[in-house]
């Protein structure tokens, strides 16, 4: 599995702080009183908590923050060392496990709450690719089971010098004050009276442990989430994490809750197949939901305001280019995907009545043709079939052909995507070239 | 289901150089880099595959060029034979029922390409490739039939099956070999090419499909 994650450009932006007038508002993000809630005495590795059903809770608590996917990285469960890329450097995500050298075996109750709600760590601040502005939201009874299920875990010693791998100044810590005093809400979940408990509860995971913002929401040039466009969909460099509001036509709109249900728990709803990053939140994460959360997040999702994002009309294509579309796609694509593109259910995506693979944003689909993917891996869903990488028999314009055509037959429209776009993520990914033909 | 299982396979599913075919490497000749030994081979490849009205010849395919890419990489280093000395060599032979070689492709190519042309010096007193068609036919009828020795540790009629087995493979391989330009083997046999699947023209029996051929690697 690649050991690193891409993040989302500008994440790790830098506001050097303006002076005294940013007192007060220093005060709000940095105060740290909603943890007086917790115990400030017993270190993680001396706390002995024997309350089976809070530990066991604390181990779904963790499933909906999905801590595995970025704290494991083959030196044990929760050891760290998981690359992360920024467009500022290489973050290496943290030892995790109660080890006193090089974990946080020394972290009290209150300085894990700290840490994981405030982004306020034992090394000084948290990096914003740690999601704690979303984590923020986790109820105090979340977090007590979270720090008694971490209590139960092995200590692993693993080092990890976190942020030795990003550049000047973006590796001085205290410089993402500055970051947290602009887009940190340092505020609990705020239940909508007016709204179902259902309603209530999806969007508690939906914006608190799920995260789904970090990636779903598009971000502005200094990594916060752009006000007004609440999970319109965001661009990862690498891959799209597509929009997941109502609009019927580029978002979750014309998904039935039942389907929604069904992607999260299984990586597919029999159209679309979770591959890229998503695949391994389904695997790590929502796998893991039960029934009634799942049942609240599509719930919660179905509500969200829909972007402006609108149906593209296709695109019509001269008879040469439309007859190589055709013979690429049969040759090419058709054994998996199928000749009318209704792919091969829980298996290879349908490209017949699939919203996902319609953004603007072709990121997904032009890396899975340049290093291929893989579904997700879940208990229902076992098979985790893998899209080979084509890099090596078609250049750039060949996949930039393939895709458009697959992006505008059986009722699909979509702007087109040029052969320089595919050059881009060919040389960003390290993908390689086109074989010699022998022409 | 822990998290550790599910990491068990492998995220990335590019291809790794080991399981990509091995293409023609550009730069030109690189194992039959003689002038006389290239003609030598071309007029007997274009006697056994003359350019007619279905299709080029044998070198205008390409054939000596994807000969020359083989003989320069592992086929020509006879990787996939057992090259070490047999007991007993008759009893070998009379086992495998076919000629056993200790020499590897690219070795039996240089003696048999100079055993060729001096066999024509011999006979004839002049190059093998300024021969008649006519004549090659004739030498080459001879060595298919063991008629003809070339002297030496040439097997004649073995290295006759060598060029004509290699001149095929040449005509008829993917064109990223080398051979097979503008896939005109497959044209001339209706071959159809890389194709994933057929599943669409199972059921179009005695039909012309009128499919146009694919290579592995395409050009456009």
């Amino acid at each position: 599995m690649a050991n690193r994650k891409s993040i989302i450009k500008g994440i790790v932006a830098v506001v050097v702080i303006g002076g005294i007038g940013a007192g007060v508002w220093a005060w709000n993000t940095l105060n740290t009183s909603r943890s007086a809630v917790a115990d400030d005495t017993t270190p993680l590795s001396k706390v002995t908590i024997t309350d089976q059903a809070a530990i066991k809770h604390g181990a779904y608590v963790m499933r909906l923050g999905d801590c595995a996917a970025c704290h494991t990285a083959g030196k044990g469960d929760f050891a760290g060392g998981y690359k992360i890329a920024t467009p500022f450097g290489t973050l290496v995500s943290s030892n995790i496990t109660p080890d006193t050298k090089t974990g946080i075996g020394n972290m009290t109750e209150r300085d894990f709450f700290n840490a994981v709600r405030q982004g306020i760590g034992s090394h000084g601040l948290l990096y914003p690719a740690m999601p704690f502005t979303a984590y923020s939201k986790f109820t105090d009874k979340d977090m007590h089971d979270l720090w008694a299920y971490f209590s139960t875990i092995k200590p692993v010693e693993n080092k990890v010098d976190e942020n030795a791998g990003m550049s000047f100044p973006y590796n001085i810590r205290l410089a993402m004050a500055g970051w947290d005093m602009l887009f940190f809400k340092n505020k609990g979940f705020t239940p909508d009276p007016s709204k179902s408990a259902e309603w209530n509860r999806g969007k508690y995971i939906v914006d608190g442990g799920g995260h789904c913002a970090a990636c779903h929401s598009p971000r502005n040039f200094l990594g916060g989430q752009k006000g007004g466009e609440y999970l319109f969909g965001g661009n990862l460099g690498e891959w799209h994490a597509p929009d997941i509001t109502s609009n019927p036509h580029t978002g979750i709109g014309a998904s039935s809750v039942a389907d929604l249900m069904q992607y999260l728990q299984t990586g597919t709803d029999g159209v679309a197949v979770a591959g890229g990053d998503m695949a391994e939140a389904v695997e790590h994460s929502t796998q893991y939901f039960t029934e009634a959360d799942l049942k609240a997040v599509a719930t919660y999702l179905k509500s969200v305001p829909a972007s402006k994002g609108q149906a593209r009309k296709p695109l019509t294509f001269d008879a040469k280019t439309q007859q190589a579309g055709e013979l690429a796609y049969e040759v090419n694509c058709s054994a998996c995907h199928g000749l009318k593109g209704e792919g091969i259910k829980g298996l290879a995506p349908a490209f017949a009545g699939n919203h996902a693979l319609l953004s603007d944003d072709a990121n997904n689909l032009i890396h899975a043709m340049l290093k291929g993917t893989r579904a997700a891996h879940t208990a229902k869903v076992q098979t985790a079939a893998g899209m080979p990488s084509f890099a090596w028999k078609m250049d750039d314009k060949q996949i930039a052909g393939v895709l458009n055509y697959v992006r505008n037959t059986w009722g699909n429209g979509a702007v087109a995507i040029k052969a320089e776009d595919v050059a881009k993520l060919r040389e960003d990914l390290k993908a390689r070239d086109k074989m010699h033909s022998g022409k | 289901m822990s998290a550790k299982e599910l990491k068990g396979f492998p995220r990335d599913t590019a291809l790794t150089q080991d399981s990509l075919p091995q293409g023609i490497r550009p730069g030109g000749a690189q194992v039959i880099t003689d002038e006389t030994d290239r003609k030598t081979l071309a007029a007997v490849f274009d006697r056994l595959i003359p350019a007619d009205e279905y299709g080029p010849s044998a070198t205008q395919a390409g054939c000596l060029e994807f000969l020359d890419n083989q003989l320069a990489g592992d086929y020509g280093d006879g990787k996939v034979l057992y090259l070490d000395k047999p007991l007993h060599p008759k009893n070998e032979e009379a086992i495998m029922k076919a000629p056993q070689f200790l020499a590897t492709p690219r070795e039996r190519y240089a003696t048999g390409v100079k055993a060729l042309e001096a066999y024509a010096q011999k006979t004839d007193g002049k190059a093998f490739a300024d021969l008649s068609a006519e004549r090659i036919d004739e030498i080459l009828t001879g060595l298919e039939a063991g008629k003809i020795d070339l002297g030496g540790d040439v097997d004649g009629q073995a290295f006759f099956e060598l060029m004509l087995q290699n001149a095929r493979e040449g005509y008829l391989a993917d064109p990223l070999y080398g051979g097979n330009k503008g896939m005109a083997g497959w044209k001339m046999i209706g071959f159809p090419g890389a194709r994933y699947d057929y599943r669409p023209y199972i059921d179009r029996r005695g039909e012309d499909l009128g499919l146009i051929p694919v290579s592995l690697i395409p050009e456009d």
